[in-house]
């Protein structure tokens, strides 16, 4: 069928022809056109400004849908219609869309959660002086992000990769007269282009070994020769990993996200739960053929031998869900807690990757993007009924007040802790468990069970302290309900929180990835139990003893008593274990150092040199040009001439 | 056509000189409309040029002193189309934001529209001995613009330090031409003729190592070529906005111009053996006045150092000698003139607005001016490349076509450009823009209400737009450059026996043998 396809397509030639995966171009273009409106025309109407963007973002999602079953679903092959962009030289880059059954689920999420976080929005910011620049800068942000989910090259990705920190910059940067959000912002951007960095070496590397960016070429290549990267191939693995480093705040990159949290909430909700930070992830997957190249490392480091660039990544992954799992136990702050939790799950989805499977992980982003969401703008309702208090312990018994929040976000915390049979979370995990024992990694499998247990820890400890006992604060005491323009997201949000469960949403991945179920056996309920029962035992224990473990440590607490048992450690935790501290003394200074240095060589050495050496050589030459102060124009015209003389002289 | 395109200006200045100078608001408006109209004609240009096709088109001759083979002789390829479109636009603009000005307003504009004949002239002129001349009739009028309408208490040393390096690199350059005539026997400056002549007649190698430098330094000074950069950001920062978007944006690039168009394909010899140093010294841009630009609390020396960070990945490029880098630098020659231009211009309404340009006396400005504040942030982030503007793809052809011979100024250039040209790019709207408005600036004047407010964005939109569309479809730009670009790569690596870009490169220069 491709074979015919391709044919009809390049029968028809340069004459245009409308095929259905050019859709692509208006998901892209929707939330961009909305975007551009509103800052240029329609900042002024707080009506049309809704319109254009709330409109732009649903159609896009109901656009999605379509190519969801036109090609998602059926395997249809989608043919890039590339746009030239840069040919010059050995480089040729396109602007053509990659329409396969990644790309339509990743559109749905991103669509699907950019428009009912727009809905939630148009009430969480209604009073904001900034509202259209809001909606502009969530409408461009889209944008961006539906360009990293459909580009079909590594340079057009990389193009969206910092179009989507710039937009993230705006949107985190949102109140930008508070200090905090100012420097949120800028630490998110910066610590982004560290991974970006990484990220453009690695794509240039690519392209000087195989004279190509595009990703089917690529991978068919790859296909067709396993060592065609060369001894490069594992250093082209962690270069590209680096950019999926810094876009899903993966160790050591990850101390931006966390700050990121002085954006408004929503922001919070798009784009640290379901969007940016899961670029990274779908990064990894998108370019996961590279990662199947065969391992070999240049000469410097020859002493890694057989670990590959999959190992360091899995390791890596781990290690951040691990760290930001106990950070999370000792954190206060409603989205602080969240924002760790994010971490920890993003480790988990790169961890999934590491081992081989990214159709686990793509499985994991699809659920978490859903729960996630909601959980964050659960948290706004919360911190919108508190007005704004964000600190768990003057919360407390909100469950009554705030009924409708207090029913999803107890949804969402049992999906997040993968509350087994009816939540999605509990499948999506149960994939990552399975994967890491699969393809023989226990350690990694017994570090995957014990963060499931502190993320139910966590999380049930939010949900007791938040939610039940009695208020600890007059602002919680006098709590009302939200708005219904914010719960109803909420609800929606709830569904797929437990729908996805019974989606063969696993198995459509995996077929995608691997082109059959060999790797995935029968779904349904209790598909886990069957076919890979110690995961789902162990996934199971995990979420019982930490829920254990929560209630007997804080149901009734006025106050937390970790603090008192782990002294020393809980401060290392409630610090983030002095990442923010280590960084600003090693890296600033270093910069600055050298800033400082260039900065003293030009002054004393450099700055007038030609200048000094006039005056002290030939001070007549000095005088001479010193005329052009004076603006004597004559004068200079006279030398000018006598050049032209000398030229014509020598000519002659 | 071109040369119509190159008289207009001339004819302007020629009606400002004409008119009484108490007509001021006559004064503006022939300013205004002949560089409207030049910038109409440019884009007609623009478009008339046929993409795809090497060689010189729209060409205009006609001799003028046929003994000595000096001829007028003007057309467009893919290296100076995009540079007659960037000085006609930039000039536009700064008519636009010179509406205030009431000292000597005739001599202002005169000065004003000379500039912009002169550099117009020398991107259009096939021979270089008028590619000097208009060089040097551009470059008189700026320093009288520095010196009579600038700004600071520095303004005099900064204009005198200016015109002593401009003035020692012309000079240099021109030892080199007067050199490049006599050496070649072709008894022309024709670059046509002068080409074809040396393609037959190659100078000899010594005396190709001898001239190479000759140009390369000259040139080299008018560009900022580490360590020959010490005059451009006091420079700029001492002159008036529409003398710095002028210079910074226009004038500057015709020392990268006449490199790529002069010493590369003339003189290959010259290139094998000075490219390495220029892969050096490009670090000295980039990394250097990078550092330097982190060091700045006045955000004039800070844009003024930025530009000559970004003039570096000019000068790997270059080095590179490949089609991919070459024509990445054309890409940022046009690119940088117009981001130059707009950051001199909102410089300059940030300065009359606040009456400093001290990033310590600055802060919160985005509250009272949004509409600056907005094409501020643009501005900003386009100089710190990000996709989206034309910067990005030309930032990025360097970097690719530069990898295969120097990956590892490549790298340091890629952590200069992503990193420390975000560090600075991102202080800067830190302390200018963001955080609580800081007293006595709650009413700082924004770009105005109503249609005061597009025509005072018009000279920003009239920068910022074109360097979007040629960001989004640099494919414009591109298509044009390369057929303009393959002949001089060609010629700049004759006799070398292995292509320099090939298809599938080899990694022999990188892997650790």
């Amino acid at each position: 069928m491709e074979l015919v396809v391709t044919n009809a397509v390049a029968s028809v030639g340069p004459a245009y022809s409308s095929r259905p995966e050019d859709i692509g171009w208006f998901i892209l273009a929707l939330p961009l056109f909305a975007s551009l409106a509103i800052a240029l025309f329609l900042h002024r109407n707080r009506t049309l400004t809704l319109f254009f963007s709330v409109g732009g973002v649903v159609a896009a999602f109901l656009l999605s849908w379509v190519l969801f079953f036109t090609f998602g679903v059926t395997g249809l092959k989608a043919v890039p219609s590339p746009f030239p962009w840069f040919h010059a030289g050995g480089l040729n880059v396109n602007l053509g869309l990659a329409v396969d059954g990644l790309s339509t689920v990743m559109l749905l999420v991103v669509t699907g959660v950019s428009a009912l976080v727009q809905f939630y929005s148009t009430a969480y910011m209604r009073d904001d002086r900034g509202f259209a620049r809001f909606f502009a800068s969530l409408s461009f942000f889209t944008f961006s992000m539906l360009g990293i989910v459909l580009s079909d090259n590594l340079v057009m990705m990389f193009v969206f990769w910092e179009l989507v920190g710039f937009s993230s910059y705006l949107l985190i940067g949102f109140w930008f007269e508070r200090e905090a959000a100012a420097d949120a912002a800028k630490k998110a951007f910066l610590t982004n282009r560290l991974g970006d960095f990484g990220f453009l070496l690695g794509i240039i590397l690519v392209w000087s070994l195989t004279g190509n960016v595009q990703f089917d070429e690529l991978a068919a290549k790859l296909k067709a020769d396993p060592n065609a990267l060369g001894v490069w191939s594992s250093v082209v693995g962690l270069l590209i990993f680096c950019g999926a480093m810094g876009k899903s705040a993966q160790f050591p990159l990850h101390v931006w996200l966390p700050d990121a949290m002085e954006g408004p909430t929503p922001v919070s909700a798009l784009i640290h739960a379901a969007t940016m930070v899961a670029a990274g992830v779908y990064l990894l997957c998108r370019a996961f053929f590279l990662f199947q190249a065969t391992t070999a490392w240049p000469a410097a480091l020859a002493f890694l031998g057989s670990i590959s660039a999959l190992d360091i990544i899995a390791v890596i992954g781990g290690g951040t869900a691990l760290l930001a799992a106990l950070i999370a136990i000792q954190q206060n702050d409603i989205k602080r807690i969240l924002a760790y939790s994010t971490l920890s799950q993003l480790g988990y989805m790169v961890m999934a990757v590491g081992v081989g499977g990214p159709d686990a992980a793509m499985y994991h982003l699809t659920t978490h993007a859903g729960f996630k969401a909601l959980l964050f703008l659960g948290a706004g309702s919360v911190i919108h009924a508190c007005h704004h208090e964000q600190d768990i312990w003057k919360m407390g018994g909100l469950g009554r007040k705030l009924p409708v929040t207090f029913r999803t976000f107890v949804i969402g915390t049992a999906a997040l802790a993968g509350f087994p049979l009816f939540t999605s979370g509990f499948y999506s995990k149960d994939a990552i468990l399975v994967a890491s024992v699969r393809h023989g990694h226990p350690i990694l499998f017994g570090l995957g069970v014990l963060i499931a247990s502190m993320t139910t820890f966590y999380m049930v400890r939010l949900v007791i302290v938040a939610f039940l006992g009695r208020s600890r604060s007059s602002s919680a005491e006098h709590a009302h309900e939200s708005p219904i323009q914010m719960t109803w997201p909420l609800v929606v949000l709830a569904i797929p929180s437990i729908g996805l469960a019974w989606l063969p949403l696993g198995q459509y991945l995996t077929e995608h990835f691997f082109g059959s179920r060999v790797a995935v056996e029968e779904g349904g309920l209790f598909g886990p139990f069957n076919h890979a029962p110690l995961a789902a035992t162990f996934g199971t224990g995990a979420i019982i003893f930490g829920a254990w473990a929560a209630i007997a440590t804080y149901w009734n607490a006025e106050s937390d008593p970790l603090p008192r048992s782990l002294a020393f450690w809980s401060r290392v935790l409630r610090n983030r274990f002095y990442f923010d501290e280590i960084y600003e003394a090693l890296f600033i200074p270093i910069q600055d150092g050298l800033a400082a240095v260039c900065g003293w060589v030009d002054r004393w050495v450099m700055s007038g040199l030609l200048v000094r050496g006039v005056h002290g050589t030939t001070e007549l030459a000095g005088r001479a040009l010193r005329m052009v102060q004076t603006g004597n124009l004559q004068t200079y015209t006279f030398l000018f001439v006598g050049g032209v003389a000398l030229i014509i002289l020598i000519a002659l | 056509m071109l040369t119509t395109l190159l008289l207009l200006p001339f004819a302007g200045a020629l009606a400002v000189l004409l008119i009484p100078a108490n007509y001021r608001v006559i004064l503006r408006l022939v300013a205004l409309i002949t560089t409207a109209v030049t910038a109409l004609q440019a884009i007609s240009v623009f478009s008339a040029m046929q993409p795809g096709i090497s060689g010189f088109q729209l060409v205009e001759q006609a001799a003028w002193i046929p003994s000595a083979g000096f001829n007028y002789h003007v057309g467009v390829d893919g290296l100076n189309i995009g540079l007659t479109l960037l000085t006609s636009l930039v000039a536009f603009a700064a008519v636009c934001i010179s509406w205030d000005i009431e000292k000597q307003t005739k001599l202002y504009y005169l000065c004003l529209l000379l500039i912009t004949g002169g550099a117009m002239g020398a991107f259009l002129s096939l021979d270089l001995f008028f590619l000097y001349f208009f060089n040097e009739v551009a470059l008189v009028p700026t320093f009288l613009m520095m010196g009579i309408w600038g700004r600071g208490e520095q303004k005099f040393y900064a204009t005198y330090q200016m015109a002593l390096y401009l003035t020692l690199g012309a000079m240099l350059a021109l030892v080199g031409l007067a050199m490049l005539y006599s050496a070649s026997g072709a008894n022309t400056l024709d670059v046509v003729t002068l080409s074809a002549w040396l393609g037959q007649h190659p100078l000899s190698a010594s005396s190709q190592r001898l001239l190479f430098p000759l140009f390369l330094f000259g040139f080299g000074t008018l560009v900022g070529l580490w360590p020959f950069h010490s005059w451009a950001a006091p420079g700029y920062a001492a002159a008036p906005p529409a003398t710095a978007m002028l210079h910074a944006g226009v004038l500057k690039k015709v020392g990268l111009y006449a490199l790529i168009r002069v010493a590369l394909p003339l003189m290959p010899d010259g290139v094998r053996t000075w490219m390495p140093v220029l892969a050096v010294l490009c670090l000295g841009n980039i990394l250097y006045c990078g550092w330097l630009a982190l060091r700045q609390r006045d955000l004039a020396l800070l844009l003024g150092n930025s530009s000559l960070a970004h003039m570096g990945f000019c000068f790997l490029g270059l080095a590179s000698v490949s089609v991919t880098g070459i024509t990445g630098v054309v890409v940022i020659l046009v690119a940088h003139g117009l981001l130059a231009a707009a950051n001199y211009a909102l410089l300059g309404h940030v300065v009359r607005a606040t009456g400093t340009s001290s990033l310590d006396k600055l802060g919160g400005l985005l509250r009272p001016m949004p509409v600056v504040g907005f094409f501020v942030v643009l501005a900003f982030m386009a100089g710190c490349g990000m996709p989206g503007f034309a910067n990005f793809p030309g930032e990025l052809g360097v970097l690719f076509g530069a990898w295969d011979r120097l990956p590892l100024v490549v790298i340091f250039a890629a952590w200069g450009g992503l990193l420390i040209g975000g560090v600075y790019m991102l202080r800067a709207i830190r302390s200018l823009l963001h955080g609580p408005v800081r007293a006595g600036l709650e009413s700082a004047s924004d770009a105005g209400s109503g249609i005061a407010l597009y025509w005072r964005s018009l000279p920003y939109a009239v920068l910022l737009v074109p360097l979007i569309f040629f960001g989004i479809s640099p494919d414009t730009l591109v298509r044009r450059i390369e057929p303009a670009v393959i002949p001089i790569v060609k010629s700049a690596s004759a006799s070398t026996p292995p292509t320099v870009d090939s298809k599938t490169p080899s990694l022999t220069s990188i892997s650790p043998r």
